[in-house]
This record gives structure tokens, sequence and C-alpha cells, in this order.
């Protein structure tokens, strides 16, 4: 008898060709690319400096730094754009040195250096503290002899300089400030994709669907109506989600009420409409859930929620910036943790905005083609 | 009131629906009769618009079928309502689909359909035949001008079909065009209009009476016999046999115009060991229907 049931199982699932094509070749697709992609090595991580001294020694250090190709070095015009390069996200670090670094080197005064880390994601300010001590290895400070003109000899200081670190944003490197803005975003996209992700394969396997066709009603007010509930209940459910993360965990309040409000209208209406182009692509309720399994695992991967894009191979980069969740994540980290400008944040919102026009015309170019 | 023109539906290697071409006129019932697979819900989907046709054009009221919609309800072959909304919300859905709020006309429709004592019962939860009643109201929340059912009473018992069929009759007096598919016999005759299709064409059309002389000038005897596998086995392979059809114990046979009596009644008599006699029947749709659906063509 056990036999017949799981020989019946058995046949069913062959009877579904795409399922078995999700259950199989996705895996095997999502595993090649988290292999290529997933190394944690950051690589080219961006570094915006300001070299006031522009000396023999002081391009000792950039060189330093740039040589390990760790670091991408770049210039900005003083020591206050350091932190607004940082604070935008166009750099993950900085470094500060000061137009008297060479005299006060050469006087054997040791000088201070200030290397900026990023601090909303712990695990990168950890390695970047730990790669910045290739600008003070004995590389970096064998070159750094000078003459000493009193004594007419030459010398070389045993610790020329003192690099100072400055962590930028939270500063404590608190783990769950990194994570909670980003996890409220995943429990939104599982929410919302299951949510709509069957809305209409349920109508299409239980028949109501022919029944609403025969109805005047048009193809863009079926979408529109299947939508506009969803996206009301998932973005009440992001403000129930994100008032429990400030009161259990002390979330920081965003810059702006508004821009996260904002934020959460557009990115609810994107998870709900890619939920509901799975729906429309999927003929059972099955296929929808698998797909929907298939776009929440590379999300958080690849988006720099949980590693950050630096360290995501060029080659994997492209995927990364067609997950929406990755525009999510850099804006919700700016919002709540680094109080980023709007203006900074332009490309990102604009991003989330083209996904909500991309996906709902496909849903409805989908829906027109189907029946 | 409903007019298809050379209505063609392939699907990848088979054509489902071969140049259906029909004509229905106001007030009348009409009925798609073929059996399963010959193409029937094909063509009721594509008159209501929910699948498209890969050739010829349907209209409906004089507009195409898109245009036409407010103007026909569809009540499909299974069970096609929210079962998780109640009766009233199911049929209020329907009719605000089509801007219809008139509450009052709403309830009339259920009291006449025996629903009223269901209004707050879930869909779901409801009688095949009662689902089969609010299938056929929240059809008609409209009011349209003409209605398709999809088998609108396979599965259903005799009781219940024939007080829905007294409905029908109703609602063609009332003036609405019905557009009916089934397989049931009993059910054909009780159409105005009759199309026999099978393999997705059309093979004969008319009003009963004329349908059953589609059969042609091919003969029908019956006699008193009981089954025997042997007989009809036998009876098959006798030149000139087109359908051998049991009846309980009534034996009917359709053969070509040549075939003589006395041969057929000798033939019975060798096997069954009795004297046999055929008397000359009227065909019944349902020779017509099963000769109809035969591989080997009927020859007129």
């Amino acid at each position: 008898m056990i036999t017949a049931i799981i020989k019946k199982e058995i046949l069913q699932l062959r009877r579904d060709p795409r399922l078995i094509g999700l259950i199989v070749v996705m895996p095997l697709a999502l595993l090649i690319l988290f292999g290529v992609a997933l190394k944690l090595e950051p690589q080219n991580v961006k570094m915006a400096v300001f070299d006031g001294d522009s000396s023999y020694f002081s391009n000792l250090i950039k060189t330093g730094l740039w040589s390990d190709g760790y670091f991408e070095l770049y210039s900005v015009n003083d020591k206050q754009q350091i932190v607004e390069e940082i604070r935008s996200g166009r750099a993950k670090s900085g470094l500060f040195i000061g137009k008297d670094f060479s005299s006060l080197l050469t006087e054997n005064k040791q000088p201070h250096i200030t290397f900026y880390v990023d601090g909303t994601m712990p695990s990168l300010t950890t390695a970047m503290k730990y790669n910045s001590n290739s600008a003070t290895d004995q590389s970096v400070t064998n070159d750094m002899y000078f003459l000493d003109e009193n004594a007419g000899t030459v010398v070389i200081a045993q610790d020329p300089f003192i690099m100072d670190t400055e962590i930028l944003f939270n500063p404590d490197e608190k783990e769950t400030w990194f994570f909670l803005p980003g996890v409220i975003g995943v429990l939104i996209m599982q929410i919302a994709l299951i949510l709509t992700g069957i809305s209409v394969v349920r109508e299409r396997e239980k028949r109501t669907l022919e029944q609403l066709l025969v109805t005047p009603m048009s193809k863009t007010t079926f979408i529109a109506g299947k939508l506009l509930p969803y996206i009301f209940i998932a973005l009440i459910d992001f403000y129930f989600i994100l008032a429990a993360g400030w009161v259990l965990f002390d979330l920081p309040q965003p810059s702006s009420h508004l821009l996260l409000f904002l934020l959460a209208i557009i990115y609810v209406a994107v998870m709900i409409s890619l939920g509901l182009l799975i729906s429309l692509i999927s003929r059972t309720q099955q296929q929808a859930m698998f797909l929907a399994i298939f776009i929440i695992v590379p999300s958080i991967l690849l988006s720099g929620f949980i590693f950050p894009l630096e360290a995501i191979p060029d080659s994997v980069r492209p995927i990364s910036y067609a997950i929406p969740f990755t525009y999510f994540v850099d804006i919700i980290r700016g919002l709540l943790i680094k109080q980023t400008q709007f203006t900074d944040l332009l490309t990102a919102y604009a991003s989330l905005l083209f996904f909500v026009f991309l996906f709902i015309t496909a849903s409805i170019i989908k829906f027109r083609k189907t029946i | 009131m409903i007019q298809a023109t050379n209505l063609t539906k392939r699907f990848k290697d088979h054509t489902a629906v071969d140049g259906v071409t029909l004509n229905v006129d106001k007030g009348q019932i009409f009925g798609l009769l073929g059996p399963n697979a010959a193409g029937k819900t094909t063509v009721i989907r594509m008159l209501c618009g929910i699948i498209e046709s890969d050739e010829g054009e349907a209209r409906i009221n004089g507009m195409s079928v898109q245009q036409a919609k407010a103007d026909f309800g569809y009540v499909a072959q299974h069970f096609s309502l929210y079962e998780e909304l109640s009766v009233w919300e199911n049929l209020e859905f329907y009719a605000h689909m089509y801007n219809i709020s008139d509450e009052k006309r709403l309830s009339s429709l259920l009291d006449r359909y025996d629903l009223a004592a269901f209004k707050n019962q879930l869909a779901g939860l409801l009688s095949g035949g009662y689902q089969r009643r609010l299938g056929l109201v929240c059809a008609l929340a409209h009011d349209p001008k003409v209605l398709f059912l999809d088998e609108p009473t396979a599965g259903i018992d005799p009781v219940t079909r024939k007080l829905l069929w007294d409905d029908f009759y109703r609602l063609s007096a009332e003036g609405k065009t019905l557009f009916i598919t089934t397989h049931y016999m009993e059910e054909a005759q009780r159409c105005h209009q009759l199309a026999f299709i099978s393999s997705g064409r059309i093979v004969a059309e008319g009003s009963p009476v004329t349908i059953k002389q589609a059969i042609g000038n091919a003969k029908v005897y019956s006699a008193d016999i009981s089954y025997l596998p042997e007989l009809q086995s036998t009876l098959l392979n006798t030149a000139g046999m087109i359908l051998v059809n049991q009846f309980g114990n009534e034996l009917r046979l359709v053969v070509t115009p040549e075939t003589r009596k006395s041969d057929l009644e000798s033939t019975i008599g060798a096997i069954t060991g009795k004297p046999c006699t055929l008397t000359i029947s009227e065909p019944n749709l349902e020779d017509v229907f099963i000769a109809l659906t035969q591989k080997s063509p009927v020859k007129h």
C-alpha cells in the first residue's frame, strides 16, 4: 500500500515538468551563482582621501594602501567631504592626512592621520580595520627616513606617525543595527511574495478566474484590484515590524519619516507586484511558492544585506543590482543609521520605482497573453 | 442573437474546434450536443471571450464578444464561485462587477432559486445542486440577454434537473437566449435547436426532429433480446451494420438500407437459439448521437 502511495506521488510530480525544472535546475543555478559570488573577501573598497600634505611621505601611505588591492582610493576636497562621501554610500572608508604631516614627521613629532570607517556593516568594518594596517606596516615606515639637519644623520623613525581609527555611524558596531533594517525588508518580501504569489494562480486552480474573465472588467482593473489591498496590508505590516524593532531593539529613528514612508510604500509595491507577476507566470500554487523562494534566497545573499556588496565579484555584481532588495537595504541603512540625505538616495529610490513599473507592465502583458 | 462564423481553435498539434458556424435566434434554447472532448467547452469559451479563436469570429447581440460582455452571462461546467464567500457575498460581488447594486432584485433572484435560506452560508458548503443554482443566480445578476450554460445539469439528480429545465423555459419565455452544451439525449430533446458537434466539427444541425434525420436512410430495428456478448460481437462484424446498441432488454440495430431484415433475424436466431422478430423503429437521438460519433461516417 505504501508503495502505491509513493508511486502515485512520484507520478504526479513527473506530470509537472516545470516543477521538476524548479527543484532541479534552480538550486543548481543558485549553487553555481553563490559559489562564484560568495567569497567574503571584499575588494576595491572605496576610500575617500583628503591629503592636505601631498608629500613624498603621505604618498607612501597612500601607495601602501593602494598596492594591497583592498582599497580603491580617490581624492576629495576636504575633511568634511570624507564624512559626506561615506554618509552617501559612495565610499565605505576615508583617510585624512593633515597639511603639516611631513613637517611634523621630519621633526619626529609623530603626526596623526585619521582612518574613517563606515560602521554600518560591522563585518566590513572589522575587515577594513584589519586591512588598514597596510598603511602602517614596515614596507611603508621603512621608507620614512629623513636627514636630521642638526645631527647631520639619516633618521629612521620607529613609529613615524600614528593612525587613529574613527568609526562613523553605529560606532558601537551593533550587529542588530546592521541586520534589523534589512530583516524588515526580508520579512516584507516573504509576506508580499507569498500573499500575492498565490492570488491569481489560486483563482486559476479554483476556476474562479474563468468566471471573472466573462465579466466586462478590464485586465488593468483586475491587476489594480489585485495589487491595492495587498499593498495596503503589507504596508501596515511593514510599520508593525518596524515599530517592534523600535520598541524591542532600540532601532534608531530615521532622518526623515516622510522618506521612510516613501520607501515603505515603494518597496511594498515592488514586492506585491513581483508576487503578482509570479502568480501570473505560475500554473500551480506549488510552482508559485518555489518561484518565491528562489527569489528570496538570492535576494538575501547577494543584496549586501549579509555580505557587503564589495565582497561580491564584479562579474556577479550586475545580478546584485537587478535585485530590488539591494536598493532597499541601501536606503533603509542610509535613513536609519547614516542619516543620509535624499539626494544621495535618489538613484536607489528611482531604481525601486523602476521595478514597480517593470513588474506591473510585465504583469499586464502576461495577463493579456495568457487569456 | 449569437452568431459564430468559422470559429477555429488549435491547441498545439490538434484542432479542437474546426470551422464552427452557428446562428442562434433570440429567445431560443440552443443545444450544442456532442460527446466528451468534441469541442463543446472550447466553443462556449470562445463565444464567452475566455479564450480567443485562431480563426473566425463570434458576435453576440450584433457586437463583438468583448463589447457585448454586459449582455451575456456564463455558468461554467464546474462550480467556479468563491467557496470561502457566502452565497450573498458571491452574488453581490458578481453584481458589482457589472455595476449593479439593486439589492431588492438580487434578493428576489435568491428567492426564485430557493437560495434565500442559505443567504449567509458559505458557498463551498452548499450541496452540488444548490451550487449549480448559485452559479445560475450569479450569471443572472446583471439580467443578461444571453445565457451560456456549459453542461448545466451534469451530475444533477433528475428532480433538480427538471426544476432547472422548467426555469430554462421560463427564462426563454422572458426573451432570454440560452446556449447549452450537453451530452444528455434527454436534455438535447428539450432544446429548440440543436447542433451536433463531433471532433470539433458540426456534423448535423436543426431541430431535434430534423437532427434525427441526420442518420439518413439508414434503418433502425429493435428486438426484445437481453445482452449477449457473443451476439454483440457477431452483429458488429455483420455487413452493413452501423450501430449495435443495448438498452436493458432492448437491442437496437442501425443498419444500411441494403441490409436485409431476414438475414439479421437468422443471424440473431442462430446465436440465441430462439426465433427472432425485428421491428422497424424510429431513430432516437441516442442512435443518432452514437452513430454520428462513430469513426466511420454514416453513409447517406
